[in-house]
């Protein structure tokens, strides 16, 4: 019952985190993995906190959090158990990988044994938590977890975390974090472990403001090195690399398409995500409310396609069927290839066209005609999104838009009337969201003409000073 | 949780027509014109839009919306180039098209291969002939169609195919499906053999097509389908993989293929199977006319229907062939045919799962389908259910013809229902065939044939004045109603039965007025109409009516009249006197005994 109405919150903390994700779309784009990731819960902390929190409180929590209350518990006491020089050691190896990987693609590469000592190292931390405040530990422990889906909704990263069966857990990492910091500061007590996070997330925020590498189909070179860096730390080195590799690729890919306006993407990916429960014992101590991915490795499945459904509809005996066939043609089992996907010649269009008008394709009331509308692009896609027909400006972070002072650093005096004149435009353009980022060039561009042109005048008028 | 809501209410006009009750069709014509007139108004404003197009530049819409502007119709790129050819064939200008080309080759410019195989592509598609304008009136689109079906000798198709420097797959492939598409069909295995030669292999385009074109190429049976199975085995030899159409277009071909198609669409079902192929409502619909020839006496194979349907139940099907939309009317026609009911009711359910309902093709498929089953029903279920699906399809979905509503009538007289003929003329009404003379014959003769209650014989008597009126008035441009001396008849005596007397005899003048005749019994129903009221003046009156007529049971019944009213003897003499001034003539050209009206007069003079 509670598993339900858990996995139900999920799906819908995802469907936000989603809408959230495209919000700060423009902001994401080439920015490394890890960053991305911290990125959300920076948002999500002002805007999606309360949302989710009022959900949460509409679900029948209490056993939950009965639950979290004797886990927490038994947490007490497996840290206190596991407090061995051998977690220390392995802290050191985390601490290695992150300086290898520049902390970008930490919680990707963990392996089960460094998780593990994560897991110990968070009860470290949550010891103290737990000492400093536990009763707030308490209470927050369900929504935090419930940040965790939107944290993760991110498809990349359940791709991720699903291809290297690997649980984690935002507030695991964040925890990792902590300890790794605590670890350099020898244990420091908790408020400065809050600041440490907090500080994360201003860096996080900050490294969002680079300016992002134009998205291309290769990946950026610092992430392949990052990747290639996390996977050393793997055993079987190379697949693993060839694997984070291919990840990261599908989703650049599904995240270009994604701005393109193909939403669809991710509907199929969330419908065919699967979510269960590890058997584990251990693990089973664990909130039920995460998500965990299938054990094959694949996280979901594929859609097998039409043939696999056509196979059990047609697997009924049917007497139609059960005659001798032609035997003409060999059943190939062979996936089909590409072949069919090339450009739609004119018959294909043809026969396409008399396909349709074969049919009868009349609405039969206001939202069948509302759905054709929606097809044609005469109405607005849901969920609405204000940047829908701005799919070329996604690709600009807004910094772009914001700071245009740097193009009056060539071609025009540092002060001055004419310099004071083009603050002015700089700041009415950076407040235009209707000029697009070559427009603005382009008006400031003009300006610089105009007043090199126009420079024997300024001179004379004692203006033009340089 | 809303429940799941059906969006059918049978009761309600159809979403495409205005919402307005005036503008609601009543008739299959109205129901043509209106739902037709919503799609010509946006065809004539598209029209508008992209011949001016330079007055429709302002582009409020933001994000910007591609399908609310003007498209381009008229050609932009004047100068000789590639992109220039790439126009024309995007616009589908096949003679500016092939002009371009020509130019381009006469300026020694090579034309890519992708290019030219499109152009090869257009040429065959339309049979190098421009495609008629979708904004142009529709007679001009049949005449179109009917010169587009010759396949014309030395055309450019053939004549680019042999400009072009290498000849692929692809532009084989063009001409083959060109030629099959118009019609010539051996030309197009010639051409196969000569790829061949070329050691090129075919890709399923053409195959699909040369197996469509395989029955016009050979005579016999046998050797037609050897012929498929030659393609078939050819096709596993170039590793070309079957797609739905290939089967598709063999079912097709095995319709013409005789008595060895039964076996062999099973077969071929079976193949597809085994491919993994799901059939498509085309695919069964070939099944089924190849087991159901229409002129075939035996009707042996009956269940492939039930098999075929239990397929197909519950599934939801979408478009894939052009010959899907033939499932559903056919496969009625088959119930139609044999009679099957229960296979006509699992058609109709098929019909409603899903969006099949779009399979169901175009306003005439419907019309027939809907036509087919309420004729079916009529003839097979009880009057209750055929008037329960009787209000649930006419209204909203069908417009039933003439002799929909004759199935109708007939099956109110099977089961005794006649009490609801007045309802069914108000229907008729509406759906203007009241001015079909079968039809209301038919069901004037049906009110007119037994005797019921009072009050349906009152309100019958309503609705044979509402007829007779309609004869009268004629309906302004209509073609107003021939009288005919059986619906005279009929109509005067449903009055007489409803006890109308005056009505009917202004009826029975009527009959002098437009020089009809009426019946012996008719007559004698107005004589025992007479009796009940016991009213002498009008009885005399009928048999001078009858003698006007010359009936030649006039003396019979003026006998009877006699005998039966009690007349004073200068009633009698009146009476006689009348007889004979109103048919001296006949008096005299009849000379048998006992019809002179002066022999009734002899028991009368001592």
């Amino acid at each position: 019952m509670v598993g339900e109405k858990v996995i139900e919150l999920q799906d819908y903390v995802k469907m936000v985190a989603e809408q959230s994700e495209q919000r700060v779309g423009v902001k994401m784009e080439g920015v490394t993995e890890s960053v991305k990731i911290e990125e959300i819960p920076v948002k999500m902390d002002s805007e999606k906190m309360e949302e989710i929190q009022t959900k949460t409180a509409l679900l029948p929590i209490p056993e939950v959090k009965l639950e979290d209350v004797k886990e927490s518990e038994e947490m007490k006491e497996i840290m206190l158990a596991s407090k061995t020089e051998e977690v220390k050691q392995k802290l050191e190896v985390t601490m290695a990988v992150v300086k290898e990987g520049e902390t970008i693609v930490e919680i990707q590469v963990k392996t089960e044994e460094v998780v593990d000592v994560k897991k110990e190292g968070d009860k470290v931390v949550e010891e103290q938590m737990l000492e400093v405040n536990k009763e707030e530990q308490q209470t927050e422990a369900p929504p935090k977890d419930e940040i965790q889906p939107v944290k993760s909704g991110k498809e990349s990263l359940l791709d991720l975390l699903g291809a290297m069966k690997v649980e984690v857990t935002n507030k695991r990492k964040f925890k990792a974090l902590k300890v790794q910091r605590t670890s350099e500061t020898a244990a420091r007590p908790m408020p400065a472990a809050m600041e440490s996070t907090t500080s994360m997330f201003q860096e996080a925020t900050g490294m969002a403001d680079v300016p992002a590498p134009a998205p291309s189909e290769t990946l950026s070179p610092e992430l392949v090195a990052a990747v290639s860096a996390a996977a050393a730390t793997l055993p079987s080195q190379s697949q693993a690399e060839s694997e984070l590799l291919k990840k990261l690729r599908q989703h650049e890919a599904i995240g270009e398409a994604q701005k393109n306006g193909d939403v669809n993407n991710i509907g199929v990916i969330i419908a065919d995500m699967k979510v269960g429960k590890k058997p584990n014992g251990r693990q089973n101590a664990r909130p039920a409310n995460q998500i965990r991915f299938d054990e094959d490795g694949r996280g979901y499945t594929h859609d097998r396609g039409i043939t696999a459904e056509l196979d059990g509809g047609l697997r009924r005996r049917r007497s139609l069927f059960s005659g001798k066939r032609l035997n003409i043609f060999t059943p190939s089992t062979e996936p089909e290839a590409d072949t069919d996907i090339a450009v739609p010649t004119l018959w294909d269009m043809e026969l396409a066209n008399q396909v349709a008008l074969s049919t009868n394709q009349m609405p039969r009331n206001g939202f069948e005609e509302m759905i054709q509308w929606t097809k044609e692009g005469r109405l607005w896609q849901y969920p609405i999104n204000n940047e829908a027909g701005l799919e070329a400006e996604a690709q600009v972070p807004f910094h772009e838009h914001v700071f245009l002072e740097k193009h009056l650093e060539e071609g025009f005096p540092r002060q001055g009337p004419v310099r004071h004149f083009m603050e002015l435009v700089v700041s009415g353009l950076a407040k235009n969201p209707y000029y697009t980022i070559q427009q603005k060039r382009e008006h400031i561009a003009w300006f610089r003409d105009y007043f090199q042109q126009k420079e024997e005048v300024l001179k004379e008028a004692e203006v033009y000073l340089n | 949780i809303p429940k799941k809501k059906t969006w059918y209410d049978p009761t309600a006009p159809h979403y495409m027509f205005q919402d307005d009750p005036y503008l609601t069709p009543r008739t299959s014509a109205e129901f043509k014109l209106y739902s037709l007139s919503q799609e010509s108004g946006r065809m004539a404003a598209n029209h508008i839009v992209n011949k001016n197009p330079k007055f429709f530049q302002k582009d409020f819409a933001e994000p910007h919306i591609p399908c609310l502007m003007p498209e381009t119709m008229e050609l932009c790129i004047e100068e000789v180039s590639e992109a220039a050819l790439l126009e024309r064939i995007m616009l589908r200008k096949v003679k500016a098209a092939v002009d371009m080309y020509d130019q381009l080759l006469q300026a020694g410019t090579t034309v890519s291969p992708d290019a030219s195989n499109d152009l090869l592509d257009l040429i065959c598609l339309y049979g190098d002939r421009d495609p008629v304008q979708d904004d142009k009136p529709e007679a001009e689109d049949v005449v179109g169609y009917y010169l587009c079906g010759l396949y014309l000798e030395n055309n450019n198709a053939e004549r680019i195919f042999n400009l072009l420097p290498e000849r692929d797959t692809r532009a084989y492939s063009a001409l083959i499906r060109g030629m099959v598409k118009y019609g010539a069909h051996v030309k197009a295995f010639n051409t196969y053999t000569d790829m061949l030669n070329n050691r090129l292999t075919a890709d399923v385009h053409t195959f699909n097509a040369l197996i469509s074109a395989a029955p016009e190429v050979r005579e016999r049976y046998t050797e037609k389908w050897d012929l498929i199975v030659d393609l078939l085995n050819q096709m596993n030899e170039q590793k070309v993989k079957p797609n739905l159409l290939t089967f598709n277009a063999l079912l097709k071909a095995l319709r013409r293929c005789g008595s060895l198609a039964r076996a062999q669409s099973l077969h071929t079902l079976s193949e597809m199977k085994a491919m993994g192929i799901a059939p498509s409502l085309a695919s069964f619909d070939h099944v089924l006319g190849i087991f159901y020839k229409a002129a075939s006496p035996s009707q042996g194979q009956t269940d492939i229907l039930q098999e075929v349907m239990t397929e197909v139940a519950g599934r939801t099907f979408v478009a894939q062939d052009p010959d899907d939309v033939n499932f559903f009317s056919s496969a009625m026609r088959i119930c139609l045919d044999t009679k099957d009911i229960e296979a006509a009711y699992k058609v109709h359910d098929l019909l409603r799962v899903g969006e099949n309902w779009r399979m169901l093709g175009d306003s005439f498929q419907q019309s027939i389908y809907y036509g087919r089953m309420f004729n079916l029903l009529c003839m097979m279920e009880h009057i209750d259910v055929v008037l329960k699906w009787y209000k649930e399809l006419i209204p909203s979905l069908y417009y039933p013809n003439p002799q929909g509503m004759r199935d109708l009538l007939q099956a109110l007289d099977t089961d005794n229902r006649l009490d609801m003929i007045p309802q069914i003329w108000k229907d008729i009404r509406r759906m203007g065939h009241d001015n079909k003379s079968d039809l209301v014959d038919e069901l004037l003769s049906l009110m007119a044939r037994d005797k019921h209650s009072p009050e349906i014989q009152e309100s019958f008597a309503v609705c044979a004045l509402d007829v007779k009126s309609l004869y009268e008035q004629g309906q302004g441009a209509r073609m107003a109603l021939e009288w005919t001396a059986t619906a005279m008849t009929n109509i005067t005596s449903v009055l007489l039965a409803a006890q109308k007397k005056q009505q009917a005899w202004d009826m029975l003048k009527l009959f002098k007025t437009k020089n009809r005749v009426p019946s012996e019994e008719l007559m004698e129903e107005f004589l025992a109409s007479i009796k009940s009221s016991n009213d002498p003046q009008h009885a005399m009156e009928l048999v001078q009516i009858s003698a006007s007529f010359c009936l030649p049971s006039t003396p019979k019944l003026a006998e009877r009249v006699l005998q039966a009213f009690e007349l004073s003897e200068e009633q009698k003499y009146d009476y006689c006197l009348g007889l004979l001034e109103l048919g001296t003539t006949d008096v005299n050209s009849t000379p048998s005994e006992g019809s002179h009206p002066l022999h009734l007069l002899r028991p009368l003079t001592p």
